[in-house]
């Protein structure tokens, strides 16, 4: 059974070009474009990671990233957040919260896949 | 003729005027929207090779080929998402995006683009340029850093920092200087801008530490301290005894928090006095902790009880960041109800919320 994967963010493009690289890859894909959706998703039905835009309207990433964490069926979740933002408040925020990666905008398509890899082998 | 006669001919002209006019809209817009029907079906019949190429799946260079092909009636149409797929991806995939751009003589067109009298065409033939981020195309955008148009500079110094034109620093850090009423480029501009270009800069970012021009001294002094750039701590410790604007010397005392050693330790530490402004003696605070000297470590204790709230809990939070010993002299501190407890405790519990310490060691 092909490993599930969900990527939540409001930028159609970036959500097209992971979804096409990710399933190239072998993964099943889910994408939604907010975090609300992205929330509902996981509690309903958890993915085994999850790809988080942290800007996104409604609930952020980080938002998301908190409820996954404070929630005793997902708090498990690998979670990768994406972001254009490269602050080092922003980095220290995103690992305070519990994420397991950070990856920053423009993205490579190859990185993010080699990331996705190993995080997935770190957590067998 | 009569009025009456008079005022029947208006009406008839007004009225045909009218439906003219809604004929006209109607028509235009059925047009707008077939021209989008078709592009959305264009965009959709080529979309698998963009994302191809924008995913780094196109090993073959099949997708490619495809997109090299098209007629330039198609081209103009898929142009717009080339260039937004670009934006968003960097790596083979956005090099892969930039060869197709430049074979379908984009690179051309964004270079004559810039001397267009149009200020919007000249900042999109910019922005074209600097997504590409070829170093040889930065000659052609370091004039535009002195364009008559504020957001074709602004533009310009973005796409500088994207191609990482180390060349083009001492041009950046001119260009913002407001001058003839000319206003100067924004400083978080410029600041991302030479973050991009690395520690090659170095010499340009010390010498602008010692410019007469107080926003150029500013972003120096955040550019050396975001960029760890260390050989400029002797200057940004000469700023922060000497410049005169409030807002240069924060800027040094934050990027000396992260260049300075035991040296601008002993400076910051004298800055935290209440002769200071409170914005300074906060951004020292800060710096101290993340100096993490252990000289430091009673000035920060002292400033726990100051009046300034913010400031006493900067320190508490500082003193987290020395760790075990840090972490010692707070829980010493706090032990009763006084504002100097307080805001140790403060700083412990959010610590402890955040996993930075453990609860045995805040007991122990």
């Amino acid at each position: 059974m092909k490993t599930r994967i969900l990527i939540a963010d409001d930028d159609k493009d970036m959500l097209d070009v992971l979804a096409f690289k990710l399933t190239q890859a072998g993964y099943e894909v889910v994408c939604v474009s907010d975090g609300l959706a992205a929330l509902e998703l996981i509690e309903s039905n958890p993915p085994r990671l999850a790809i988080l835009d942290l800007m996104m309207s409604g609930l952020s990433g980080l938002d998301v990233l908190r409820k996954v964490r404070a929630n005793e069926a997902t708090k498990n979740l690998d979670v990768i957040l994406l972001t254009g933002r490269t602050g080092d408040s922003d980095v220290d925020a995103a690992f305070a919260t519990g994420a397991n990666d950070y990856i920053t905008k423009p993205v490579s398509p190859r990185e993010l896949l080699h990331r996705v890899n190993a995080l997935l082998a770190r957590s067998k | 003729m009569s009025v009456g006669r008079l005022l029947q001919i208006t009406l008839a002209v007004v009225g045909t005027l009218c439906l003219l006019a809604i004929a006209t809209i109607v028509i235009a817009k059925n047009h707008r929207r077939r021209a989008g029907d078709k592009s959305r079906y264009l965009l959709s019949v080529y979309r698998n090779e963009l994302l191809a190429i924008a995913s780094d799946e196109d090993e073959e260079g099949e997708a490619k080929q495809v997109l090299f092909a098209v007629p330039v009636p198609i081209w103009e149409r898929l142009r717009p998402s080339v260039i937004a797929f670009l934006s968003k991806v960097r790596g083979t995939a956005a090099e892969d995006l930039s060869d197709l751009l430049r074979s379908r003589g984009e690179i051309e067109r964004a270079t004559e683009m810039l001397t267009s009298r149009s200020g919007v065409v000249r900042a999109r033939g910019a922005y074209l340029l600097g997504l590409v981020r070829d170093r040889n195309l930065a000659a052609l955008l370091i004039p535009l850093l002195a364009d008559r148009d504020a957001d074709v500079r602004l533009v310009a110094a973005r796409s500088l920092g994207v191609i990482g034109a180390t060349q083009a620093a001492d041009g950046i850090l001119q260009a913002l200087r407001t001058s003839r009423g000319r206003r100067g480029l924004p400083a978080w501009v410029a600041v991302d801008a030479l973050l991009g270009m690395g520690v090659e800069i170095a010499p340009a970012i010390e010498n602008g530490l010692t410019s007469d021009y107080a926003a150029v001294r500013n972003v120096c002094a955040q550019v050396a301290g975001h960029g760890t750039i260390f050989s400029a701590a002797p200057r940004l410790s000469i700023l922060l005894a000497t410049a005169k604007e409030g807002e240069v010397r924060v800027s040094a005392a934050r990027a000396l928090g992260r260049v300075g050693g035991a040296n601008e330790a002993i400076a910051l530490a004298r800055y935290t006095n209440s002769s200071e402004g409170a914005e300074l003696r906060r951004a020292c605070a800060v710096a101290l902790g993340e100096l993490g000297r252990q000289e430091s470590l009673d000035t920060l204790v002292a400033l726990l009880g100051d009046d300034d709230r913010r400031l006493a809990q900067l320190a508490a939070s500082s003193l987290i960041q020395f760790g075990e010993v840090g972490i010692a002299k707070l829980v010493a501190v706090a032990v009763d109800s006084s504002p100097s407890a307080r805001a140790a405790q403060g700083a412990l519990d959010l610590a402890k919320l955040r996993g930075q310490i453990t609860t045995d060691a805040v007991d122990s």
